[in-house]
């Protein structure tokens, strides 16, 4: 291959504001294969499942990157990753510039401390026989900071997501979805961690309920300067709440940029028909608008296709995609986009 | 002869519970003239399903139903079980949220379609196969030839919907009846399964009952729009009417609190305070007030009625702007579709406020938790 022209190389490594030239959050080449495992008496492994496949980006503090993808793109496997709740197969994952791969247990659980999760389901993620308060409180008491003020951290964390401190001593089934999922990030919160990685955590509510939950997150990121990995199927949710985006598809990143450069510029095909896809609440608008409908289905990520893993579903695929996998990089149009032969589309 | 397919009057649905009887449909009442799309929107516990459910008579036994259900002037409701296999499957067809579990995993999907074929049609086996193969080629399924004598474990979910989709058309449906069919789809398999829904519609003429979450959806299909509340219908109208004159509080706070994606995301969200009411028990009252930011106390007093909206400046407005005596500017209301009816109090004022500034965008939890 011809090295990469300085003018179109990876834009992957960016200044981060705090000066010290290193982002927040660096992943770079992130692997994750499962096996698959089979056979009908005796399980032994019959495969990989190749779920993340070189993931590449950078969040810098205070801002909110935005990973958005179908079923099975590997965007929760993604985010797993980043907190090694899942071991990934290669690649590095670096927090404020320290490698998280490989680190012992005990450093690990330190640095945890500053890396928290929201999950997506509110119900499976509380211990119903738990009051919320001893739920809010369990980082705190797990990293040994308990103390004499513990009692008031969990207070201070309800408030910030707009519950009431004396609501600790209630159990989960008093509450609604809504309120849960605040719960849920009064414990990630509880120990003013540097990075929260969101993993669907407005989709299982309804939507006048969402609304109230992601003004609540966009307020905690202004309020505590938190950086945010927000893991989403939902794109208008993701246009809402992000600075930057991430596309996935199969196990890969085909586009990253700005909000604007991702949802006004999109490059991608794979992009474009996402984007079309979406259904705009506004009837004139809607009906008027071009939707690219996509023919087949996802492949399988067990034999993902050679080269560019959209082909199969490319209108503009040519022998070039099989052969080659399109890299991550600048190719003129502002920001990264893995395509060989992107065109900006304009599609909402 | 009547101009519609189905029509709903004064549909109740009540369960008893533990708790007490749960009041899930309150009277709502509609009808779908041939070829149009109504569209039933609500949040979860609305009714919204369960008023489909009662049209097909595919309710438990422990539901009592009131009202009536009329197909084409026949009355449904109390009809026997082998009066309504005959025209449930024909004339009004279905599609439900999960294709997995509408579909039978021990049987092929083309004997699945063949056998819809065939309940209601007297033709051959051989006939009835060749139908189901032309259906799966009309619903985009590649290579239905042979995949036609797959099961629907060997189907991606949003092809199993479309294999719903082609047993639906499979006897020529009047209406069909869908009831969420994209919600657990992802969003490009959404656009597929939307494609193939609007083939269906252009090869059989039917009518189609659109029930679900989605205002997107919605947006891109209904003809008319129902907004359902509390067991009841808060609005109706023209599918324009319901998004550029939204009249009832509860409508405004809705399309208020979505996120869009034609947006650039700098306008924050409305949030609709509260949580969506407890259905048991009875009531006073518009169910809406306890979230709503314009009640009164007529709205604590008595439930609204569903009436027609005219649209005219609020008479508060009028007088604080000194311009009571003086010609009131009629504020234009030149939206097509028909009578626009609203359940709220106010709801010629509503209708004449910008969309959803009335909600809050605040993060605050406006829920209730239970004392």
């Amino acid at each position: 291959m011809t090295p990469p022209d300085p003018q179109t190389a990876p834009t992957a490594v960016r200044p981060a504001p705090d000066g010290d030239g290193s982002p927040l959050l660096s992943v770079t080449d992130l692997v994750k294969h499962y096996p698959k495992r089979g056979g009908s008496f005796i399980k032994h492994d019959v495969g990989t499942i190749h779920a993340v496949c070189g993931v590449s980006f950078d969040l810098d503090e205070g801002e909110t990157l935005g990973l958005v993808g179908e079923s099975g793109c590997g965007k929760t496997t993604t985010g797993r990753s980043v907190l090694q709740l899942v071991s990934p197969t290669s690649g590095s994952v670096r927090f404020q510039g320290r490698e998280l791969i490989g680190l012992e247990k005990r450093e690990l659980r330190r640095t945890r401390r500053d890396l928290q999760i929201v999950f997506q389901d509110p119900f499976g993620s509380l211990d119903p026989r738990m009051p919320v308060g001893e739920s809010v409180a369990e980082p705190l008491h797990i990293h040994g900071q308990w103390g004499k003020q513990g009692r008031q951290r969990v207070g201070e964390a309800l408030s910030l997501v707009g519950l009431e401190p004396r609501f600790a001593t209630r159990f989960p089934n008093e509450f609604s979805g809504g309120q849960r999922q605040r719960i849920g990030i009064a414990r990630a919160l509880v120990l003013n961690p540097k990075l929260l990685v969101l993993d669907e955590p407005v989709s299982a509510l309804d939507v006048s309920i969402q609304a109230g939950v992601v003004n609540l997150l966009e307020e905690l990121q202004q309020q505590l300067g938190i950086a945010y990995l927000f893991i989403a199927h939902d794109l208008s949710v993701v246009r809402h709440i992000s600075s930057r985006v991430a596309v996935m598809y199969l196990g890969r990143i085909v586009e990253i940029g700005t909000r604007a450069e991702v949802y006004d510029r999109p490059e991608h095909p794979y992009t474009q028909a996402l984007l079309s896809a979406v259904p705009v609440p506004d009837p004139i608008k809607e009906r008027s608008r071009t939707h690219i409908v996509l023919e087949g289905d996802v492949p399988s990520p067990e034999h993902p296709p050679s080269g560019c893993r959209f082909r199969t579903r490319c209108w503009k695929a040519q022998d070039v995609c099989a052969e080659q996998v399109p890299e991550l990089v600048d190719r003129g149009g502002g920001h990264p986009v893995a395509c060989h032969f992107p065109e900006l589309t304009k599609v909402v | 002869m009547t101009d519609s397919t189905i029509s709903v009057d004064d549909l109740h649905v009540d369960f008893s519970s533990g708790d007490g009887v749960v009041h899930a449909v309150r009277g709502i009442s509609f009808s779908i003239a041939p070829e149009e799309v109504l569209g039933i929107v609500g949040e979860s516990g609305s009714g919204k399903s369960v008023t489909a459910l009662a049209a097909m008579g595919l309710l438990p036994k422990n539901a009592k139903v009131t009202g009536s259900i009329r197909y084409q002037g026949q009355e449904l409701l109390g009809l026997k079980e082998k009066q309504l296999s005959g025209i449930r499957g024909k004339s009004i067809a279905m599609v439900f949220q999960d294709p997995l579990t509408s579909l039978n995993p021990v049987y092929t999907v083309g004997w699945q379609i063949a056998e819809a074929v065939r309940a209601h049609q007297d033709v051959s086996k051989d006939t009835a196969r060749q139908e189901a193969i032309r259906l799966l080629k009309l619903v985009g399924i590649p290579d239905a030839d042979n995949r036609v004598d797959n099961y629907p474990h060997e189907f991606s979910g949003g092809m199993r919907q479309r294999v719903v989709i082609a047993v639906a058309m499979a006897n020529d449906p009047t209406v069909i009846l869908a009831d969420e069919p994209t919600t657990a789809l992802d969003v490009t398999v959404q656009a597929q399964v939307l494609s193939t829904l609007k083939t269906a519609l252009d090869e059989t003429k039917a009518s189609l009952l659109l029930i679900t979450h989605d205002l997107g959806v919605i947006a891109g299909l209904a003809d008319r729009v129902l907004v359902m509340y509390a067991g009841r219908p808060v609005e109706v109208g023209s599918v324009e009417q319901i998004f550029y004159a939204p009249s009832m509080p509860y409508t405004h706070g809705l399309l208020g609190s979505l996120p869009r994606v034609d947006s650039d995301g700098t306008e924050k969200l409305r949030q609709i305070p509260g949580s969506p009411p407890v259905m048991v028990g009875d009531r006073v009252g518009c169910p809406f007030a306890p979230r709503c930011p314009m009640r009164a106390t007529i709205c604590e007093e008595q439930e609204p009625e569903l009436r027609p909206v005219t649209f005219r400046q609020p008479t508060g407005q009028d007088s604080a702007n000194g311009m009571v005596g003086e010609e009131v500017q009629p504020v234009p209301y030149d939206i097509p579709g028909g009578v626009h009816l609203s359940a709220c109090h106010f709801a010629d004022e509503v209708a004449a406020m910008p969309t959803a500034s009335m909600f809050p965008d605040s993060s605050a939890d406006h829920e209730t938790v239970l004392p």
